[in-house]
């Protein structure tokens, strides 16, 4: 027990440019933002970038599964867009601080009572003209909070110029940080694979992306992304259960109060819980969300047998398949067959899958064969055969059972010839924190530290910096 | 660019022109050092035996952050020099080889890819790039295929 090495608080920070820079790690998803130390082989903190907000007066932020509960006058928002790029500049550094600091760093957070951050109403209120000067208070304190520690944020390889000149003032005049980098998600995930050129498939929760990666490099112009991922199976699984003879109410779990068990497709025995003020829709939609990715965990699969679901005899082939019971939070259950393939069906096959609402269909193009294609199709043609015996795979979509197979499969037919190679880690959690393991192990590095824009040149530079320097 | 910040030692740029001009060797692996902050030669020999220097690769190792021994990536420099089929002599070409097992350790395959540039451009006059990730990556025959473009005989 004496020999085991110092807890990471004890350990000596000072030495920037040695291994322990106590550097941060921050990547920001549509469905969950990351955050932890660099160094580190997961996220320490990882939270939903869906927030609860009061709609009551004064308004107010709510962070954190734990907090988001049933509550009057409260909706949930999502402080990104679903091309994973930030929307809402006023809550991404609020919830940013509450993760990097709060969550990472209890110790250093200011007082509960002048944070900001999850106040009690009530409190605000009576304080009447004290307010002011508390919030000076707090922001001189939030200026100091990360001043020991280089920050390494994640980024979409779309991100917008205005998007990166945002997050570079949040880090560096707001934090005060000493030095930040930016990274390009499928960069960090190529690398992470040992790959410095890779075609990078990224199937996540809002959306799908394939870039070209060449000597560590984005290929702009390759850069392919779609609605398809997570959400989208999700809207696949929600008209299954509406087309459902019978249909299956999905319930979610915090209106169930109690339940019976019942047999398979039997009725329903369980009493709802009755709140005295309105939920709103958005609330509800963030908690059947979770029963859906409960559903796509233990049910979904990607049908990975020769040809497609629907080639002759292959359907017929799927409903001879062992199937899957899943019970929903009310007590109704029953066995899923053949709609367990389809319901994925439509990645690779915009005519498959259930019928969609018109602004959720996907077309030709957005298929994740069509945008392999095509990102191929963008860069030189002597580059394709390496790309194709170098394909990454990534984001949590692709560990529904089957995937890899299928994505190989549609490759081969594609590309008939071609040597076709696919990586894709082993671990769940490579594959789920892929970009921010591959930031955790780059910003640990020693050697990073030139790399790093210090606070000295992006001073001389201005926020323009980024652009030049973090291609 | 991200890359990793790692620098080359000047024995990596001398033995490299040791083989390129004066074709003291015929491969050269190079290595990060233990603290990953600088690439250094770990072998430069003039042995032809290919399946030697395969197997070296293979059973190359590098340490993680806790100290476990796994698989490791290297990055190689190999001489090769093949006959054109079509009969009009022998060639050379100069070959840079990435390798990064698939089998090894997720900390050392991001350290090793994103320094590969910062080698790959102190290296003057290298032909051809290639990247292996599993050992039928570097058996003899299909190599020299995509080194020679089909060329050889």
């Amino acid at each position: 027990m004496a020999q085991q090495p110092l807890s990471s608080a004890a350990q000596p920070t000072d030495i920037y440019g040695g291994d322990e820079v106590s550097a941060l790690v921050l990547d920001p998803g549509y469905c969950n933002t990351r955050a932890g130390w660099a160094g580190e082989d997961v996220p320490k903190s990882i939270l939903p970038s869906f927030y609860g907000h009061s709609t009551a007066t004064p308004a107010q932020n709510f962070f954190g599964d734990e907090r988001l509960i049933p509550r009057a006058d409260f909706e949930i928002r999502n402080y990104m867009n679903k091309d994973s790029v930030v929307e809402d500049w006023d809550v991404a550094p609020k919830i940013w601080e509450h993760m990097l600091i709060n969550r990472l760093q209890p110790d250093k957070q200011t007082a509960p009572s002048k944070n900001g951050l999850n106040d009690d109403p009530k409190e605000k209120t009576q304080d009447g003209e004290g307010d002011v000067a508390m919030e000076e208070t707090e922001n001189q304190e939030i200026e100091k909070l990360l001043q020991e520690n280089p920050l390494l944020v994640t980024e979409a390889p779309w991100n917008t110029p205005k998007a990166r000149e945002k997050t570079t003032e949040v880090i560096m005049e707001t934090w005060g940080c000493p030095a930040f980098w930016l990274s390009r998600t499928p960069v960090l995930s190529a690398f992470a694979a040992g790959k410095a050129t890779a075609l990078v498939i990224d199937v996540g929760g809002a959306n799908t992306s394939v870039a070209a990666i060449h000597d560590g490099m984005v290929l702009k112009r390759s850069i392919q992304k779609s609605p398809i991922g997570g959400l989208w199976l999700s809207s696949q699984i929600r008209s299954l259960w509406e087309t459902s003879e019978p249909k299956v109410t999905l319930t979610p779990t915090y209106m169930v109060e109690n339940k019976t068990p019942v047999d398979a497709l039997a009725p329903v025995q369980a009493r709802l819980r009755q709140f005295p003020y309105q939920i709103h829709s958005s609330f509800r939609a963030y908690e059947e969300e979770r029963v859906l990715t409960e559903f796509k965990e233990s049910v979904v699969e990607v049908w990975n047998k020769p040809g497609r679901l629907n080639s002759p005899g292959n359907e017929d082939f799927a409903k001879t398949l062992p199937g899957r019971v899943f019970e929903m939070p009310d007590g109704w259950n029953q066995m899923w067959r053949e709609q367990r393939f389809k319901l994925t069906e439509g990645l690779f096959d915009e005519t498959a899958g259930y019928p969609l609402p018109e602004e959720e269909r996907v077309g030709k193009n957005q298929t994740i064969p069509a945008l392999i294609r095509a990102a191929l199709e963008a860069v030189d043609v002597d580059l394709r055969g390496n790309l194709l015996a170098n394909v990454v795979v990534t984001g949590s979509t692709t560990l529904i059972n089957g995937f890899n197979d299928r994505l190989q499969n549609e490759l081969a037919a594609m590309y008939p010839g071609m040597k076709i190679k696919i990586h894709a880690a082993g671990l769940t959690s490579e594959r789920r924190f892929g970009a921010w393991i591959g930031g955790s192990i780059l910003a640990s590095l020693g050697t990073f530290h030139q790399m790093w824009i210090s606070r000295k040149e992006y001073e001389e530079n201005g926020p323009g910096i980024v652009e030049k320097r973090c291609k | 660019m991200s890359q990793s910040g790692a620098t080359v030692s000047q024995e990596c740029i001398t033995a490299y022109n040791e083989l390129k001009l004066n074709k003291k060797y015929k491969f050269i692996i190079f290595k990060l050092s233990d603290n990953y902050k600088e690439i250094v030669v770990e072998e430069a020999s003039d042995s032809k035996d290919w399946e030697a220097f395969r197997e070296k690769l293979i059973n190359a190792t590098s340490k993680s952050k806790s100290g476990a021994i796994g698989k490791g990536p290297r990055y190689a420099i190999y001489d090769f020099e093949y006959s054109l089929a079509s009969g009009d002599g022998l060639r050379n070409k100069l070959t840079f080889l990435a390798w990064s097992p698939d089998d090894a350790g997720v900390q050392p395959k991001m350290i090793y890819a994103s320094s590969k540039e910062a080698l790959k451009r102190s290296l003057t006059g290298i032909a051809t790039e290639l990247q292996a990730n599993d050992p039928d990556d570097i058996e003899y025959d299909s190599i020299i295929k995509t080194v020679s473009k089909g060329l050889a005989g």
